[in-house]
């Protein structure tokens, strides 16, 4: 990935990734409405198109936010395909009925299609880390949260009032918990690979 | 659950291990496919949680900034459905076009039709400064000659293009011309989110003054990307 050359669409996921007003507002302005009129013109309606772009817009700023998305296409086809595959998908999971997804191979080059599957996999991950992060104990959940918002592990102990030994070993432990739970959950493959 | 193994993954990534015992350790990753595996886990559940808390705020101040902009958008767009009977057709519009007899200059637009100013929202974001607080109410409230000495102030120590724009307008308001101009031009030249409405208020401090022509060249120069491009083509329109 890191040699393609970035297209300059890419101040548009800068835009996103620092919450610019005016580029969220181009983004709805020029992209937005050929999504409205697909998923109306595919068993949806405003509110349902409404919903898969604030979705996709969330999940941009975090691939954006996780230093894991440089565009390598036009932003237009990249934005619109992946709100297609994510209206066509929640209505296969509504309706029991098949729902094929035509890939646009024909109209797209592969490094879109690249780029698409790599935000797809960002997202199940995403989906899938913050499940299991729930699942952990409110003391894990808050130890994890003081431990990556506050300066060093001894402030960490400081404020839940134990040692620096109990909250080093603790960490670790959630942390791990957490890669246990993902790991069994399959699929969870490194970032890396992409 | 491997106690051990989390711990050891741990200090390796906490630089905590002596030479050796990272030496044995990248050996046993590098002859062990199933404990790499692990070791990648753990390492990028470190990274998710690293985002997760790290960009919290940013997260939750993009997630209400959207859907304000996402509801904004879909609602503009909503037609409205409102059932006339025909008299009440022909009354509207002779209201209307009687208003417009009495009120409205047919031959130049106006600087009242576009006036407009969006209001400001600095405090809302959990600031607790009190001058910013009273030059956003006073801001708000149409008090733009008293809101103009706060925004001074305000600009002495914390020089944004958000408070800067919302100066620029006051000054405009208040007919202050040169100043408002300097203000707008300097966000202009920038490459802040108020570049282009800078621009516009340029367009319209010109408009104020009567001066057709250099409005209508600085509307020329606003990008089709700007949010509110349809009242720069309607004006552009009236100029022509």
């Amino acid at each position: 990935m890191g040699k393609s050359k970035i297209h300059p669409d890419q101040m548009y996921i800068e835009g996103l990734a620092a919450n610019d007003s005016a580029i969220i507002q181009t983004i709805y302005k020029k992209f937005v409405p050929k999504v409205v009129m697909f998923v109306m013109n595919n068993s949806g309606d405003k509110e349902h198109s409404q919903d898969i772009v604030q979705e996709i817009m969330i999940l941009l700023f975090n691939q954006a936010k996780a230093n894991t998305l440089e565009l390598t296409c036009p932003f237009d086809a990249y934005f619109f395909l992946l709100c297609k595959r994510k209206w066509l998908n929640e209505l296969k999971k509504t309706s029991n009925k098949g729902v094929t997804i035509n890939e646009d191979a024909v109209s797209m080059n592969e490094s879109a299609i690249e780029l698409i599957t790599h935000t797809e996999e960002f997202d199940e991950k995403q989906q899938l880390f913050d499940t299991m992060f729930l699942k952990l104990g409110d003391k894990c959940q808050e130890l994890l949260k003081l431990n990556f918002t506050t300066k060093t592990m001894e402030e960490v102990a400081e404020k839940l009032n134990v040692t620096y030994g109990y909250v080093r070993k603790k960490k670790s432990l959630c942390v791990g918990q957490l890669t246990q739970w993902i790991q069994e959950a399959g699929n969870f493959k490194s970032l890396k690979n992409n | 659950m491997n106690e051990e193994r989390y711990i050891l993954f741990d200090q390796y990534l906490q630089g905590e291990m002596t030479a050796e015992e990272k030496d044995s350790f990248e050996q046993n990753l590098s002859h062990d496919h199933e404990l790499a595996l692990e070791f990648d886990t753990f390492r990028e559940v470190q990274l998710r949680l690293k985002d997760k808390f790290e960009f919290e705020e940013e997260r939750e101040a993009f997630k209400a900034n959207l859907t304000t902009i996402s509801d904004k958008h879909f609602n503009t767009n909503k037609p409205k459905v409102v059932v006339m009977r025909p008299w009440f057709y022909a009354a509207a519009a002779s209201i209307i076009i009687l208003f417009g007899l009495f009120f409205f200059d047919y031959n130049n637009p106006t600087f009242a039709d576009y006036d407009d100013p969006e209001p400001a929202s600095f405090v809302e974001r959990g600031d607790t400064n009190a001058t910013l607080k009273e030059a956003q109410t006073a801001f708000n409230d149409g008090k733009y000659a008293a809101a103009i000495p706060l925004f001074e102030e305000i600009l002495k120590e914390n020089k944004t293009p958000e408070i800067e724009y919302f100066y620029g307008v006051a000054l405009l308001e208040e007919s202050k011309y040169p100043k408002a101009e300097s203000v707008f031009n300097e966000l202009r030249s920038g490459t802040s989110a108020y570049k282009e409405k800078a621009t516009w208020n340029l367009a319209l401090s010109k408009l104020k003054q009567k001066k057709y022509a250099a409005c209508k060249e600085i509307l020329e120069t606003i990008s089709q990307d700007y949010e509110n491009y349809d009242d720069v083509e309607k004006l552009l329109d009236e100029l022509n």
